[in-house]
């Protein structure tokens, strides 16, 4: 059912999702980017729709809401091993269609690859719910696109926000929470075209030789491994795990993982020394492949979806979409000659 | 020819080499100048000076080859730069009013630099506005961070741009960017200790580069900002000398009141019989006791704000140079 | 739901020291395994890491732990009745059928030695293959493991045993592992496979040399040190290219792995 919101209906209706859900959006973060008197908008619990910025991309993804940095595994006490309680609310999450396909990315590695779906991922993802922000447009940095990555309907509520908001809702469970609300059909649109456009090389023509081109060493000469576009990024799932004891005698203490990605030193360090991808452009390598080769080979789809955050936290003004083209570029080269 | 030097000096032109010649020192407090005034400067120079400016070594311009009967006419033409100064006192057509305290410099900080803490220039303009003018000799420079720039060191009041990191543990993933980094190149204040960042605040400087470090916003910006300040640098004839701290973690509002205050104190114990005694020297003849006593009065201190308890300037006594053989 | 992450206590039995800095620790055995595999070890507070098994039989499973951190460190404070706590087993493991009716040659260097003892130890008097060829490469005679069992692996011509560098009280072989593959009897190429275990330096140059000697890469077994975490493939470390090495390997198939760049 489709719905036609004020902006005051807006902030009731989420007054009335509060009670049952967490409701998590871009919002703006005073004063907390890297340089002096600069914000960043982050995703943050919001309760009013003024708190929603729109206008600007999300330094972080809305990842961590369920994927957190940072996650107690389990607390052990004299031998005796306990898991941490979640809150038990449901999770509303405001986000774009990119967003939505990273997070599919995420699913399928968590609850899809190996033996075993991840417990600790699980339990917190069976939560959300996604609320659909309509992208007709983009950043000057998205090429989702290019990566199919800026269409989806895997959404429980679609929102197209302006002087009147409209909602389009498919998930029953949402509808009470519109009651009230003056009836308006509503089809979400999406983005069709980004001002930067990716070209992809074909996965079956990326061979060997590829992984040796000389066009990772620029990356060796500028990468400097400071890991935001890890962290930034909606799809790197990668984590590392961590012990610490608490007290004497180590007699309690927890285990816990931390996001850990790929371009930061110590990711691939084995005990006794050894460590592989020492260079920097060999990270770049593994990044991009994954990105747009292997996760392809493994999973029948392309990792990335296009949301061009690791361009804009990119200190070294390194961009992946002409690391892509760059790579197509060479693949296309070379199977001509 | 003549010429009342003395008042010529505090309407901030110079007694040159070449008689009959004075220049013309333009104050460019926090060395950021808006470019409509090129023009001006141009004009200046090309009618009355010799077609060229002297960037000078605090940030201002000096306007040489100007004839002294041209003064009068030059205070009328540099009225909008003295207006955009933004003074308390009323602007007229006789030119600036006093040139002892001299330009207040900056660094360009973080309108630009990716390193500063804050807003130097707009810092230093606030300075400006509170303490010009003044004919007493004071030097004072904002530098945006510890990298020190400016040189904030060899003033005789040098604020030093600080931040104090915020730790989120949540958000922290153990790369460990910030430890390595404070280590190689800051104090080695941070230490990973289970996987978390500790801090020892005694030795962090607050340059601010472990929160440019972090990849996840672990580490960011406390919402107020700090200042350190150091004191009585010199250079001269007698006892050349880097400025030493005086405060560290300090507020706004408490920085603006000790410079304040220092006029006051200078004003009472500075020796009228010399042509001009320095405030160092005044400090050096008072001891720091009295100097921070006076200055502190009725400064409402942050209560994070560390005060140096002594302060032992040594630099180099050029009487020394009779050892030197 | 099943939480994978959680550990079970696994008690100390014994602990047979080996070298200066590996012990055999002997954990009491609850679940089936295959020799390849490999266990996350844990003390909570302290660490988790992947260790291989060694050996295992009726109750009883094996694991060669290298002293070299925080987490083997505490470990070596432990003895009978301690107990260990571990996830796993993971990997795929050598399946013994792949080698049935072959002339088995098994190439260890060091403590690649571990993953591989089992297998050894199974087909050594066993009639499913027609021959067993093993040759062992260690540092120096100092960090020989599993001394008794080698020693008469030796004895027996089974095995042939070189340090890269002994003093003059060494009456064995000497010299890196390479040198010794010209005494494998290859007669019947098309009837041999390989299982080439140990660092990655002596894989690389083991197997560079078997491809030489016309080895087809379909023949060589290779089992893969990286660094594994999780083991159920979520956490990425050892992934390379599209391969989780905790869930495809950490035994593969040379064609395989020789596509793997890290």
């Amino acid at each position: 059912m489709g719905y036609q919101l004020s902006r005051e209906q807006f902030d009731r209706f989420l007054d009335r999702l509060k009670e049952d859900y967490r409701v998590f959006g871009p919002a703006l973060d005073e004063d907390k980017g890297a340089l002096s008197d600069s914000d960043r908008i982050t995703y943050k619990e919001v309760s009013r729709l003024g708190e929603l910025v729109l206008d600007r991309k999300s330094y972080f993804s809305p990842k961590e809401i369920f994927y957190p940095l940072r996650e107690t595994l389990f607390r052990f006490c004299d031998g005796e091993i306990t898991v941490p309680a979640i809150d038990e609310k449901k999770t509303a999450i405001l986000l774009r269609p990119c967003d939505i396909n990273g997070i599919d990315r995420l699913d399928t590695i968590f609850l899809e690859n190996g033996p075993s779906e991840d417990f600790y991922y699980k339990r917190r993802r069976d939560k959300v719910r996604f609320f659909m922000i309509e992208c007709t447009t983009g950043f000057d940095s998205c090429f989702c696109v290019s990566m199919n990555g800026g269409r989806t309907d895997r959404w429980d509520v679609a929102f197209r926000f302006g002087e009147q908001i409209l909602a389009e809702v498919k998930s029953e469970e949402l509808e009470p929470y519109f009651a009230g609300c003056a009836q308006q059909p509503f089809e979400p649109q999406f983005v069709t075209e980004n001002s930067k456009k990716v070209r992809l090389p074909e996965v079956a023509d990326i061979t060997a030789d590829v992984f040796k081109h000389e066009l990772w060493s620029e990356y060796t000469a500028r990468c400097i491994a400071c890991g935001r576009c890890n962290t930034s990024c909606i799809t790197c799932s990668c984590f590392t795990m961590q012990d610490a004891a608490f007290g004497a005698e180590g007699k309690m203490g927890e285990r816990r993982r931390t996001w850990a990605g790929c371009h930061i030193n110590g990711f691939t360090d084995m005990a006794g020394g050894h460590r592989f991808r020492e260079p920097k452009g060999d990270r770049m390598r593994f990044k991009t492949m994954h990105k747009i080769n292997d996760y392809y080979r493994r999973f029948g789809k392309h990792q990335c979806v296009g949301c061009g955050r690791c361009e804009d936290v990119c200190p070294q003004y390194i961009s992946f979409a002409r690391c892509i083209n760059t790579l197509s570029d060479v693949t296309r080269e070379r199977k001509s000659k | 020819m003549s010429i009342d030097t003395r008042k010529v000096i505090k309407n901030a032109y110079r007694v040159t080499r070449v008689r009959g010649k004075t220049a013309l020192r333009i104050r460019v407090p926090g060395g950021h100048i808006e470019t409509r005034f090129f023009s001006l400067i141009d004009e200046i120079a090309s009618k009355y000076g010799d077609g060229t400016a002297h960037i000078t070594t605090r940030q201002g311009l000096e306007l040489p080859g100007i004839d002294f009967e041209n003064i009068p006419e030059i205070n009328k033409m540099i009225r909008p730069l003295i207006e955009s100064l933004g003074l308390a006192v009323e602007v007229t057509d006789t030119g600036y009013p006093a040139a002892g305290t001299r330009n207040i410099c900056a660094c360009i900080g973080n309108r630009v630099c990716t390193f500063a803490n804050d807003d130097t220039t707009t810092l230093a303009r606030e300075i400006e506005r509170m303490v010009y003018p003044n004919n007493l000799h004071f030097k004072i420079a904002v530098t945006g961070c510890p990298n020190d720039c400016i040189k904030a060191y060899m003033n005789d009041f040098g604020i030093i741009c600080t931040v104090e990191p915020v730790y989120d543990q949540s958000r922290c993933i153990s790369c460990g960017a910030c430890v390595e980094n404070c280590a190689k190149a800051v104090t080695g204040a941070l230490a990973m200790k289970d996987f978390s960042v500790e801090r020892n605040r005694e030795i962090c400087i607050g340059c601010g580069e472990c929160v440019r470090k972090c990849p996840t916003g672990a580490m960011t910006r406390s919402h107020t900002k700090s200042y350190r300040m150091v004191i009585m640098g010199r250079t001269g004839r007698k006892n050349p000398r880097m400025a030493e701290t005086f405060l560290k973690w300090a507020d706004r509002e408490s920085i603006l009141a000790i410079v304040r205050n220092a006029y006051t104190f200078v004003e009472r114990h500075i020796d009228r019989g010399l042509d001009k005694e320095h405030v160092g020297y005044i400090v050096d003849r008072t001891g720091y006791p009295t100097f921070r006593e006076e200055v502190l009065q009725d400064v409402r201190l942050d209560e994070k704000t560390l005060v140096a308890e002594h302060i032992d300037w040594s630099g180099y006594r050029y009487t020394n140079d009779a050892g030197l053989r | 739901m099943k939480n994978p992450f959680l550990p079970h206590k696994m008690e100390i039995l014994d602990v047979i020291p080996e070298t200066e800095i590996d012990s055999t620790f002997v954990l009491a055995l609850d679940k089936p395994v295959k020799p390849g595999q490999f266990l996350e070890l844990s003390l909570p507070g302290v660490g988790e890491a992947p260790i291989s098994v060694s050996d295992f039989d009726e109750g009883r499973l094996f694991v060669t732990i290298r002293k070299v951190g925080r987490l083997t460190d505490a470990i070596f404070t432990l003895g009978p009745g301690d107990f260990l706590f571990a996830r796993g087993p993971y990997g795929n493991g050598f399946d013994y059928q792949d080698f049935w009716g072959s002339d088995l040659k098994v190439i260890a260097g060091g403590t690649g030695l571990a993953p591989v003892k089992k297998v050894i130890k199974n087909f050594i008097d066993s009639d499913k293959v027609s021959s067993l060829q093993v040759l062992l490469g260690f540092k120096t005679p100092e960090d020989i493991l599993y001394r008794e069992e080698v020693r008469a692996w030796v004895d027996s011509g089974v095995a042939t045993l070189t340090v890269d560098k002994a003093g003059s009280d060494w009456g064995g072989n000497t010299g890196l592992i390479t040198g010794y593959l010209k005494g494998l009897d290859l007669s019947r190429l098309d009837k041999c496979k390989f299982i080439v275990v140990g660092p990655p330096v002596m894989i690389k140059f083991v197997t560079l040399e078997l491809l030489l000697l016309k080895v087809p890469e379909d023949n060589i077994w290779v089992s893969l040190e990286r660094k594994m975490s999780c083991g159920l493939g979520k956490c990425g470390h050892c992934k390379i290219d599209e391969t989780y090495v905790c869930l495809e390997g950490p035994v593969f198939r040379f064609q395989r792995a020789r596509r793997l760049l890290d």
